[in-house]
């Protein structure tokens, strides 16, 4: 009886009570349309950074990416793209030399990040092969070759075809020297790769830099970032068991993992906000209907009805305001949030922009139970804490002054 | 025989900022059983406070007040509720129904605040509404009953849990006279036939007309409580 008492109250004002069951449900919607849209689009970057040329984890000797040496590098990259690969959700695994050496061209010299990579195996965790803007990116029959980001190719200026001269070191501290070909300029679209990164051939590398069969990292990659979280306890137990440790993608890529915290955080505050106003603009909606209902509330309690009972049906109603409208706001902004799921949102001319960056020009909320939730949840946690106010202001009533109420 | 509602030295005085309003001064009362009592007086008297404190609506500043053998005077908020729910009615000058409800419901609601079993309670609403002359009108909201049609639901609801004594409040004051008339002959008839028990406080000499007790306050003080053999027949 109190359920049913407490829903046709709400209902004695319907256009009241429509429109509190409308700010609910924008808002709610809204939230859960936004957190989907951010969840999914801070996907998509994670990807596109990791994508381009860190590959979503890699196994390293520890203390390397502190002091990336060549003397800490792995002893058998072999058995461990092997090991990696057997386990689900790892469908790429590509060995790496990462070093420091000067490029010369005619006059010009710059120090470059030299990356020795597996043609065949790379390009199936970096983009970098399919950022090449003029030439092609190196093949498995390629010897004494190198691609060249254009920032650098510019500072040397190197063309394709050209010759350039590496001076490095060795492992064993020796002096590394070569002459390379450029075979191909790529352009990622990240100022810093297009500076400072060329790749070569990984078995000169070896050899250049006097490392034999060894590799420095062992990047890794799966058929998406959330699929491949799920092989991270085993990755991490297979680089353990070797003496190894599992970077993952928030380590590789600091600035992306702080820029989303800093969204998030951004975003939660204007979330909270909008939960506050509203859960406010409710609260004060339902206190005018008890305000105008306490000469009601004065027979309720003259006839034998405790304080608590009809604390407890406003409280009720206000639980069934907010709950009518989390439900329809999940439904509404998960509809939302699916259709342009399935359909990407494009945003006009920032799209190419965007896509030089490796970011795709359409936009792909992701719609989930985290995101269907969180925002409903915190709207009707709020309204029904808020609760609190108009029960606690029924139970202080007393019976003859509430009946004196006009 | 025990008193249904007994008053000693019931004293009710209001605090308006530094200045002190007595309301009911002192006043020794005993409802008999089967009694059909009004309380008459100008406006100002303080026959709505006496009334209020015998329902335990509002609580003496002085003296003792019992109903059924239970004194309110120390009860606390929920053991006062509980009291009116199980030994009283009232019924009140504006109809003071639920408006959601329908008038079978109004009636349930109480019953169903007692814990009667659901089938018990919709016979005994029916039962009542019957009683007070609404059958065939149960599924209707205050809202499309009249103002005398109301009035006989918060008699059934009042009704409903069978309590010790029904308390009305100028329950004839927003009625016409046609409407009052037929709403008092109901109330007399109640008390005569099924030996219910009304305190009445009322200006209406068509009420006062019918009492079997007339009670007469002037400033807070009973003036005049006599035992009448020539009320007008239910």
């Amino acid at each position: 009886m109190l359920f049913a008492l407490a829903w046709r109250n709400l209902w004695r004002q319907p256009r009241r009570t429509l429109l509190s069951l409308a700010s609910i449900v924008f808002t709610g919607a809204l939230l859960v349309f936004m957190l989907s849209f951010q969840i999914g689009v801070y996907g998509q970057m994670k990807e596109s950074a990791l994508k381009l040329f860190d590959g979503y984890a890699q196994m390293q000797v520890p203390g390397y990416a502190d002091d990336p040496d060549l003397r800490r590098s792995l002893t058998d990259p072999a058995g461990l793209k092997s090991a990696a690969l057997a386990i689900p959700g790892v469908d790429a695994a590509a060995a790496r030399v990462n070093a420091f050496a000067i490029l010369s061209h005619g006059e010009r010299s710059f120090g470059s990040a030299i990356v020795g990579v597996d043609p065949t195996s790379e390009p199936l965790v970096s983009k970098l092969a399919a950022s090449i803007t003029t030439g092609r990116y190196l093949n498995a029959a390629d010897s004494d070759t190198i691609v060249l980001g254009q920032t650098l190719a510019r500072n040397l200026k190197a063309a394709v075809g050209d010759k350039l001269t590496l001076l490095g070191s060795g492992m064993d501290g020796s002096v590394a020297t070569d002459v390379l070909t450029v075979v191909g300029i790529y352009d990622s679209g990240i100022p810093e790769l297009d500076r400072s990164v060329a790749e070569i051939p990984l078995s000169r590398a070896q050899e250049t830099f006097s490392i034999g069969p060894r590799a420095t990292t062992v990047a890794l990659a799966g058929p998406s970032l959330s699929a491949f979280q799920n092989a991270v306890p085993a990755l991490g137990n297979v680089s353990r068991v070797r003496g190894l440790i599992l970077k993952e993608w928030s380590d590789l890529e600091p600035e992306v993992r702080d820029s989303i915290t800093l969204k998030y955080v951004t975003s939660a505050m204007l979330y909270v906000t909008l939960v506050v106003v509203v859960t406010f603009i409710i609260l004060n909606t339902l206190l005018m209907s008890v305000l105008e209902r306490t000469r009601e509330f004065g027979v309720l309690l003259a006839i034998g009805m405790r304080p608590s009972v009809i604390g407890q049906m406003v409280w009720l109603e206000l639980v069934l305001l907010a709950s009518a409208g989390a439900i329809l706001a999940i439904l509404i902004g998960g509809a939302l949030a699916l259709y342009f799921e399935g359909h990407g949102i494009m945003y006009g001319d920032l799209g190419k922009v965007t896509a030089q960056y490796g970011l795709p020009s359409r936009l792909y909320p992701e719609f989930s139970a985290l995101s269907a939730l969180i925002g409903p949840g915190a709207l009707f946690v709020a309204i029904s804490l808020g609760g609190i106010v108009p029960y606690l202001h029924v139970r202080r009533l007393e019976a003859a002054s509430a009946m004196r109420a006009a | 025989m025990i008193a249904i509602v007994s008053c000693r030295t019931l004293t009710k005085t209001y605090v308006q900022g530094t200045l002190e309003v007595p309301a009911v001064r002192s006043v020794d009362l005993d409802i008999e059983p089967g009694d059909f009592a009004t309380l008459a007086g100008p406006s100002g008297s303080g026959k709505t406070t006496l009334l209020n404190m015998i329902g335990g609506l509002d609580r003496p500043t002085s003296g003792e007040v019992s109903v059924d053998g239970v004194s309110l005077t120390k009860l606390d908020k929920n053991a006062l509720a509980d009291i009116r729910l199980h030994k009283i009615g009232f019924v009140f000058q504006t109809y003071s129904l639920v408006p959601v409800l329908s008038a079978e419901e109004n009636v349930e609601f109480i019953l169903r605040l007692l814990d009667v079993p659901v089938r018990e309670r919709r016979t005994r609403a029916r039962e009542v509404l019957r009683q007070v002359g609404l059958a065939g009108m149960e599924d209707r909201r205050p809202a499309r009953l009249s103002g005398g049609q109301q009035q006989r639901v918060a008699v059934a609801r009042a009704l409903g849990p069978k309590p010790a004594i029904v308390l009305a409040d100028e329950p004839t004051a927003n009625l016409d006279s046609k409407t009052a008339e037929e709403l008092i002959g109901l109330m007399s008839n109640l008390n005569t036939v099924s030996g219910i028990t009304f305190l009445i406080a009322t200006h209406d000499s068509r009420v006062i007309a019918h009492s079997r007790r007339h009670i007469e306050m002037t400033d807070g003080r009973i003036t005049l409580d006599e035992r009448r053999n020539n009320a007008v027949a239910a």
